[in-house]
């Protein structure tokens, strides 16, 4: 019995020293387990850190790029009959503006406009901002034209296109050039002066009517550059609202084209030797925008513009050399003929006038009404009668031979007659373009959210009633149209039906 | 002409309709967004009227001033708190979009005050140093009178309104780049907190577990505390006011609503909350 006792002590002592043995190798085990765990996740986290810092490090740079755009997809249905199809589906707008920004107070944007035959390059400029006062910025490139309705962009416009002087004066919008802007951070002053090329959108056409420069190809045309100075001030009426009030300066030129400079009302003016030298572009505008809170949102805005406008003329030669040999009793008469034509047409300064009034009412989170009118007078120092009939016109034919008995051939006399015809048609005509017009926008806007929109105008542009009307009722003021094989007039003696009705979809992101 | 007529009668009947639609009153529901700052107070507003006015559901979130503006902009808030006033190209999109340029109602006031850790030396700084500080300028704190230590900045995202208003106002540069931005005052305090090196800057309501450094407006000038009378009568130099914006003024419930708390009773909780009244 006693040896089964000691048999058992040293048995549970054995196990009791194995199972402690055991327990310390488990310990020991189970703490270089964790040990190495700790290790393994220290190491893990010590990557995720340096992945972090290299994925922030790459998020950084591409917080510097910027994108943003919109889509103007629409429906239009024209009155115009000139107008073929009378009603379309298009795309006004598919844009993507991309800013980038390398380093604090420098941006580089592009925004191409794609169409769908078509691509354009609306802007393209680097600004270099001031990081001291954060006041001045420089811009260089293509961008817009320092003007209210100009740079307002056309996402936000609530009538759906800009007024018809404005496009008249800044077609496409933008221009070439440079320009500062002076903006201090707690002033609401804005000081703009731009230099710029000054033609980008203009089109300037021949005697016969076909385009001398080069539309849409930002090509410019002459030597002269314009300047355009914008200055802006806002005052704050406290909860009621803000009045902004503003006005700018056109300064600019473009080249004659040609010898003979006409009044606004196509009278002669002067003679210039150098058809490279200049006609005018000066203008001033004066802008005001007043926005109250009368149950909401409403604002009252508008600009009025007057001034100089000089287009282009236009002068072509082209020469033609022939010869006649005839005789007369014993004198032989060659004559060697130069004939020059001469195809002009006189530059001429028009002074203008234009504005437009909008009044906007915003109606909760998601409705906008607005009402537009605007006026443009091309042409001031005309009136609607006078449009046909005011034209200038210095047609010439001169003749001059120079005769010479020179030399005898078998007993004749030559006679040699160098003679020169110069024909010159040179005249310009008062007509459509001198119409003015007045029309009238209203237009709905619903806002889904506040990046998509659907819009809804109606504009009812009226014609001047321009030109005479003779014993058939028929004015002197047309403009002919074939368009789908359908042949027609319209008559600007009367007003003639131009009303469009445009439904749009935006989308803007 | 007489399509023009149908046209021009159908659109008018239509837009009549949405005129009388969109005067409907509204449900009674106000979404407050904006100011991390604001965020405590406003949800304290919206708990005590919301007991008070049941019928009225108000919902508060934070996210910034600059997202709640943003907010206020695409039309997803009624009322936008904000701890900074609107930038001009703020206005600008708000008159785009709404042909207004916002109303503005201060509804307190605030000290920014400095968080220090409660372990450092230094109790007070100037204007100036503080620039250098978090522009990256001073990096360690024996140059402002403290421990041989390394300077850790802490502050907001730049969606805050602190973040623009303290830019602004006081570091006038860009900030130093090892400043660690955090969501929130409360976690700037945290984080200082924890941090015997760290400095941090936020509204003077969440100063709680941290110490306040004194500040003062230049080398000569006396140095002071963010206190309700140092805030008030101007010699605390780092102070603003606290906005709630909306789109128009405010009417039916909106307007109740702003009423009351800019009542002794609204201005009361402002107090209690750790703000200063704006009357």
């Amino acid at each position: 019995m006693k040896m089964k006792r000691s048999i058992l002590t040293i048995a549970a002592g054995l196990m009791t020293g194995m199972l402690f043995t055991g327990l310390h190798v488990s310990a020991q085990t189970n703490a270089d387990t964790l040990a190495d765990k700790v290790s393994a996740i220290q190491e893990k986290i010590t990557g995720f850190e340096d992945r972090l810092t290299t994925d922030e490090g790459d998020l950084s740079k591409l917080t510097k790029i910027k994108f943003s755009g919109y889509i103007q997809s629409q429906y239009l249905r024209y009155e115009n009959p000139s107008n073929y199809p009378y009603n379309t589906f298009m795309i006004r707008r598919a844009r993507v503006k991309l800013t980038y920004e390398p380093a604090s107070g420098v941006a580089f944007t592009l925004e191409p406009d794609y169409q769908p035959n078509n691509f354009t390059l609306k802007n393209a400029y680097v600004q270099l901002n001031d990081p001291w006062l954060k006041t001045f910025s420089l811009w260089a490139g293509k961008f817009d034209r320092p003007d209210y309705e100009v740079e307002y962009s056309s996402s936000n416009l609530e009538d759906l296109e800009r007024s018809k002087v404005i496009t008249s004066l800044y077609p496409d919008e933008k221009a070439i050039g440079v320009k500062l802007e002076i903006a201090p951070p707690r002033i609401p002053l804005k000081i703009q002066i731009a230099g710029l090329n000054g033609n980008e959108g203009l089109t300037y056409s021949d005697a016969a009517g076909n385009v001398i420069n080069a539309p849409q190809q930002n090509g410019d045309f002459d030597k002269y550059k314009d300047l355009m100075a914008r200055v802006t001030y806002g005052f704050k009426l406290g909860n009621f609202g803000a009045l902004n009030i503003g006005a700018h300066v056109y300064y600019g030129k473009v080249k004659a084209n040609s010898y003979d400079v006409l009044n606004s009302d196509y009278t002669y003016n002067k003679s210039i030797s150098n058809p490279g030298n200049s006609v005018k572009r000066n203008w001033v505008g004066f802008e005001a925008q007043l926005y109250m809170d009368v149950l909401g949102g409403l604002a009252l805005k508008g600009e009025y513009l007057v001034g100089v406008n000089g287009t282009p003329g236009y002068y072509s030669t082209t020469s033609t050399t022939s010869q006649s040999v005839s005789s007369s009793n014993d004198t032989l008469f060659v004559r060697n003929i130069t004939t020059t034509a001469v195809s002009a047409k006189p530059a001429i300064e028009k002074n203008f006038m234009g504005y437009y009034v909008y009044l906007i009412k915003n109606i909760g989170k998601r409705h906008q009404l607005a009402v537009r009118y605007d006026y443009y007078d091309p042409d001031t120092k005309i009136s609607g009668k006078q449009i046909g009939t005011n034209k200038y016109a210095a047609n010439t034919t001169n003749i001059t031979d120079h005769y010479d008995y020179s030399g005898s051939a078998n007993g004749n006399v030559i006679a040699t007659d160098s003679r020169t015809i110069k024909t010159v048609t040179n005249s310009l005509s008062s007509g459509t373009g001198d119409v003015a017009y007045g029309t009238w926008t209203m237009a709905y806007s619903y806002y889904f959210t506040d990046n998509i929109k659907v819009q809804l105008a109606y504009s009812v542009p009226l014609n001047e009633k321009a030109g005479k009307v003779d014993d058939n009722g028929n004015g002197n003021v047309i403009s002919k149209y074939n368009v789908n094989n359908i042949a027609g007039v319209l008559d600007y003696s009367k007003v003639f039906p131009q009303n469009t009705l445009t439904l749009r979809l935006q989308v803007k992101f | 002409m007489k399509t023009s007529k149908r046209i021009f009668g159908s659109a008018s009947l239509i837009m009549i309709a949405i005129i009388g639609f969109a005067f409907m009153p509204a449900p009674k529901k106000i979404t407050v967004k904006g100011s991390d700052t604001m965020v405590i107070l406003a949800q304290k507003w919206a708990e005590v009227y919301m007991k008070s006015n049941p019928s009225v559901s108000i919902q508060v979130t934070g996210g910034g001033s600059g997202t709640g503006i943003s907010a206020l902009i695409n039309g997803s808030t009624d009322i936008c708190n904000a701890s900074r006033p609107l930038k001009r190209s703020e206005m600008e999109k708000l008159k785009e979009r709404y042909s207004t340029y916002g109303i503005e109602i201060p509804c307190a006031r605030d000290g920014i005050t400095i968080f220090l850790n409660e372990s450092n030396k230094v109790n007070e700084l100037s204007i100036q140093q503080l620039s250098d500080i978090f522009s990256g300028k001073i990096k360690n704190w024996k140059d402002v009178g403290g421990a041989n230590a390394p300077v850790k900045l802490y502050g907001r995202e730049n969606s805050s309104g602190t973040y623009s208003f303290f830019q602004e106002n006081v570091v006038k540069k860009d900030y130093a780049t090892n400043c660690q931005t955090l969501p929130g005052t409360a976690a700037v305090v945290n984080a200082v907190k924890n941090d015997k090196n760290g400095i941090g800057y936020g509204g003077a309501a969440y100063s709680v577990g941290v110490k306040q450094c004194k500040v003062k407006k230049d080398a000569k000038s006396p140095s002071y505390l963010p206190t309700s009378e140092n805030v008030k009568n101007g010699k605390y130099p780092i102070s603003r006011y606290l906005y709630m914006y909306m789109c128009n003024r405010p009417t039916g419930e909106i307007k109740k609503y702003i009423d009351w708390i800019l009542s002794p009773e609204g201005q009361k909780l402002v107090v209690e909350m750790g703000y200063f009244p704006v009357k």
